[in-house]
């Protein structure tokens, strides 16, 4: 069951057509969630990951359209390609908050400040089951109580502005676990949130993937959660997957020069404070003058004039892929 | 809650207090004896000077202004807001009169531009960027550009004139007395009034909603698979609500304002044309009653909204 | 379906984008929003008409506003009087021309009286705050809780009628609203960050609001002018339309107006008012459609 593919991208491209012109947000990629795992998104601000996520969900804005690609729901009852349903057809409406749940970043502005917690939680059910009020509101004030919120009862009657920044993320949670769905994606659960919150959210989300064998995307900039939640990982920059791999594959043998620079500008926790910590070279390019082929190139140590062209991505073992045409040279640095 | 409307109570106090007392100023510095709108003319013109003077002293006229201020105050807390100088008729009687029908003719105005702008408003939002959209939008604009009055003039014009449908003007003919019975005569005044109010209320409904429809807590509603019309409605617009109410409050002078003009327009026999009337024949007492009563409905109508707003606002209610 | 139309759409702008053709956009983003406007662009030629012909009505009419020429009463419009004339023989046309100045003169007179003083005691007593700033709230508070109309009136018929006391009680009962939306930006610029260097570098009160905050509340200011420019337009109209206004003896397009009141004028002599009706109305259009614009414009918020 655990580690069976529960959702398979394949060669997504998802591109934004705001101001007259065209941003290739998300350029073609492809990865699998699967059950009882956590796939860990991590990259700098700007390279596509909430819109990846926003695809899966069929969320986009009216301005934006999928190019090419699909996106394999595996369901009990049979695949489903997402890519192919009406954005706010039955089907798809369906899928969202039964099947497959998401957590945004924010949990400020997430709720809507003027109905209950517990009438936005139960929400979900009323269109996902088919309990009565009574058992609807039974079931909210349980699933606040498993969130770890105090006194479910009276905090479901209770507006979101009542409840800290924490706690209205504990709520989002419930919220998005209601219906047991199937797969969670999480933008970055906690950047609006402080440390110690922070750890309760993704022990929880830990919990979560742990009882009910849920798929987890999760969405971070914040490599310490990846080390310690991740079970895979894939790294994005400007609409691309560079590197893709277990946990392992790619904080202890990253291959893509993005990634290393991108380990290499963060501080590590256990590393000690002696860590050499470098700023990656440059910045990242504006959307709509793209460089030609390898992204990354025109911030690149290693990069060549064969650059100019798109590297295929390789497989290094079965788990670990890359898209880089020197990563062989440069390991041979180390 | 009744704390809440209590606190309010007390900011509007002083300030009708305030606004009084200018009022005050106003009616003595203003030309005109001031026995003279207090009391009868007719009892007036036949008093000696000695028993004028003994009159002026009785009315309290020698005090100092503070006092006179206070028995003013409190002269008009018991229903007695003087005289007005044409014909001596107190004003209290006017007002009783004339209330009836401006408040008849506001109410349907702000009951018509609330429930066509709302609607208008969301219509557009939901359809933002289709020709329908647009057609709204340049409507809305005509509709805060054309003079109020103007409109009416165009609109007796066909209706009344040429159509015949509908009657030139007034409120009541002699032996019709029924709601139904007055209907034909408040239909063209109340629409016209309500026209830069309605254009008003969609324009502002449709940017709350277009607003409300981006926010983030659109998205999570839209992430739980509900369907289209409850995120729109029981997320978007009642959401949007807050502000349009709050917007309503604010142009409600504007429609007291308006209905002075329409009124004159449409002969419809209501404060706003006995206002007019009064600035015409320079009876100041009544011109500076009329002004603090619409000051006083002023301030009771945001009060109102206020708790309209607290009421449907849960973050307004307790903050 | 409508997406097939959008689809076509992307297919050109990606069509475009992949051969290089899209080239980021240079110059003011504001001005470029204003230019694509196409509502505010029709408002800035229909305003420019309306001003310009107002200005140069003597090249545009041979006749005079106010010359009564018994002759030639309650004409309808023809090649000698384009808009007919008057019960007592005047031009219309010539009276709309030339009562265009005084309205427009009062209109944008006053919202510009109005903004200069409220927005020169907005931003002075927003950004010092204290005593200075409480009393003027106040003050604008008590202005502000009379339905316009009625405070105009009431000074009217205190102060007697005439063009310059009418320009002044717009003013007076104008400021208000300016004054608030000044305080308002500046209570929120003033915590910027480059607005505390400004004043830890020693830079004198009246110069950080005046030279440095509030060309950053300019665009507010400019949209709220453009509103109080159309509302005292329609307030002169009804004003003068009743006969409160300018005194009748001036021609403004109130006064023009004010023959309407006649049920008969209204039915048989359209030419009298309603040309002038239309004019006031297209004129508020324009300077309402110009408001929007600039709001677009100059709102970060919005995209395009
Ligand atoms: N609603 C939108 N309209 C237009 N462009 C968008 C929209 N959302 C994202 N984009 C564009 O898509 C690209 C990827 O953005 P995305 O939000 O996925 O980045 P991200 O990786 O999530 O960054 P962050 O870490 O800051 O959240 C950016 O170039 C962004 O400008
Ligand atoms: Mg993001």
């Amino acid at each position: 069951m655990t580690g069976e593919v529960a959702l398979s991208v394949k060669n997504l491209k998802t591109f934004f057509y705001t101001n007259n012109r065209c941003n290739k947000a998300v350029n073609g990629v492809s990865f699998d969630i699967k059950k009882g795992r956590t796939l860990c998104v991590v990259g700098e601000s700007g390279c596509g990951k909430s819109v990846t996520a926003s695809t899966i969900m069929q969320l986009l804005p009216s301005l934006s359209r999928i190019e090419e690609g699909s996106i394999t729901y595996h369901a009990e009852a049979g695949d489903i390609r997402i890519d192919q349903l009406d954005r706010d057809g039955k089907e798809m409406r369906r899928i969202r908050g039964s099947e497959i749940a998401m957590i945004f970043q924010d949990p400020m502005t997430a709720l809507n400040p003027v109905y209950t917690i517990g009438f936005q939680i139960g929400e979900s059910l009323k269109y996902h089951t088919d309990l009565s009020a009574k058992a609807r509101h039974a079931k909210v004030v349980d699933l606040l109580a498993n969130m770890g919120i105090p006194e479910p009862e009276r905090r479901a009657k209770e507006y979101p502005h009542k409840y800290s920044g924490g706690m209205r993320q504990r709520a989002l949670i419930a919220m998005a676990m209601s219906c047991n769905p199937k797969i969670l994606i999480a933008d970055e659960p906690t950047t609006a949130l402080d440390v110690t919150i922070q750890a309760q959210i993704f022990r929880l989300m830990d919990e979560l993937k742990e009882q009910h064998g849920t798929a987890i995307m999760l969405i971070t900039h914040d490599m310490g959660v990846v080390a310690e939640l991740a079970d895979e990982v894939i790294v994005m920059y400007m609409g691309n997957i560079v590197e893709a791999g277990t946990v392992d594959d790619i904080l202890r043998r990253p291959k893509h020069p993005y990634t290393r620079a991108l380990l290499d500008s963060i501080p590590v926790l256990g590393r000690g404070r002696n860590q050499d910590i470098k700023s990656i070279r440059g910045a990242t390019p504006d959307p709509y003058q793209r460089p030609k082929g390898c992204q990354f190139s025109p911030r690149c140590d290693f990069a060549t004039e064969t650059c100019s062209a798109m590297p295929d991505e390789e497989y290094i073992t079965e788990t670990h892929r890359v898209s880089c045409h020197h990563y062989k040279d440069i390991s041979q640095h180390d | 809650m009744l704390t809440f409307i209590i606190r309010r109570l007390l900011i509007v106090i002083p300030m009708l207090l305030v606004i009084s007392f200018l009022v005050y100023l106003g009616l003595e510095l203003t030309p005109g004896d001031a026995v003279s709108h207090m009391i009868d003319p007719e009892a007036a013109s036949q008093m000696s000077p000695a028993q004028f003077e003994a009159l002026r002293e009785a009315l309290g006229l020698n005090k100092s202004f503070l006092e006179r201020y206070a028995t003013w105050v409190y002269n008009m807390l018991h229903g007695d807001f003087g005289r007005s100088l044409s014909g001596g008729v107190p004003i209290s009687e006017i007002f009783l009169d004339r209330l009836p029908a401006t408040l008849e003719l506001s109410f349907l105005a702000l009951l018509f531009s609330t429930v066509i702008g709302c609607s208008l408003g969301t219509i557009s939002a939901l359809k933002r960027g289709t020709a329908t959209d647009s057609s709204l939008t340049v409507i809305g604009m005509l509709g805060v550009s054309i003079p109020e009055f103007f409109f009416g003039l165009v609109s007796i014009l066909i209706f009344a004139l040429h159509l015949r449908w509908l009657p030139v003007g007034g409120r009541l003919m002699p032996g019709y007395e029924t709601f139904l019975d007055r209907a034909p005569h408040i239909i063209l005044p109340a629409l016209v009034l309500s026209l830069m109010m309605t254009a008003g209320v969609m324009r502002y409904s449709r940017a709350a909603m277009l607003d409300s429809l981006s926010r983030e807590f659109i998205r999570t509603a839209r992430s739980k698979g509900l369907p289209e019309w409850r995120i729109n409605f029981v997320h978007g617009f009642r959401v949007a609500l807050t502000p349009v109410v709050v917007l309503i409050g604010f142009r409600l002078p504007t429609l007291i304002g308006g209905s002075v003009i329409i009124e004159e327009v449409f002969q419809w026999p209501g404060i706003g044309s006995e206002f007019i009337g009064a600035v015409r024949g320079a009876d100041y007492p009544l011109v500076m009653m009329i002004a603090l009563f619409s000051v006083f409905a002023v301030l009771m109508a945001s009060l109102i909204v206020d708790v309209l707003t607290a009421i449907i606002d849960p973050r307004v209610r307790l903050s | 379906m409508a997406n097939s139309a959008l689809n076509r759409k992307f297919d050109r702008i990606r069509a475009l984008e992949e051969a290089g053709e899209l080239k980021p956009l240079t110059g003011s983003r504001a001005l470029r929003k204003m230019m694509n406007n196409r509502l505010a662009m029709v408002g800035v030629v229909i305003f420019l008409i309306i001003l310009l012909s107002a200005i140069f009505a003597p090249l545009l009419t041979a006749h005079s506003p106010t010359k009564i020429d018994l002759r030639s009463m309650l004409q309808s419009p023809s090649g000698e009087h384009w808009f007919g004339t008057d019960k007592t023989g005047r031009d219309v046309f010539a009276r709309v021309l030339y009562g265009g100045r005084v309205s427009i003169l009062v209109g944008l007179g006053s919202a510009l009286l109005a903004a200069l003083i409220g927005v020169g005691v907005g931003c002075y007593t927003g950004y010092k705050g204290g005593i200075l700033d409480v009393i003027a709230l106040r003050v604008s508070e008590i202005f502000m809780s009379f339905p316009q109309i009625i405070l105009v009136l009431l000074l009217v018929s205190i102060a007697g009628q005439s063009l310059a006391n009418l320009i002044v009680i717009f003013v007076l009962t104008g400021w208000g609203g300016m004054y608030r939306l000044a305080r308002a930006r500046m209570l929120s610029l003033r915590e910027e960050e480059y607005v505390q260097a400004l004043r830890s570098f020693g830079i004198s009160t009246p110069m950080i609001c005046y030279k440095h905050i509030l060309p950053n509340a300019l665009g507010p200011i400019m949209v709220n002018i453009t509103l109080t420019t159309a509302m005292f337009i329609l307030a002169e109209a009804g004003l003068s339309f009743l006969g409160l206004g300018v005194p009748l003896n001036i021609p403004t397009w109130g006064n023009i107006l004010n023959v309407a009141k006649d049920l008969r004028v209204l039915q048989n002599n359209w030419w009298m008012w309603l040309p002038v009706g239309m004019v006031i109305s297209l004129f508020v259009l324009s300077v309402n459609f110009i408001g929007d614009g600039l709001r677009d414009s100059t709102d970060p918020s919005q995209q395009g």
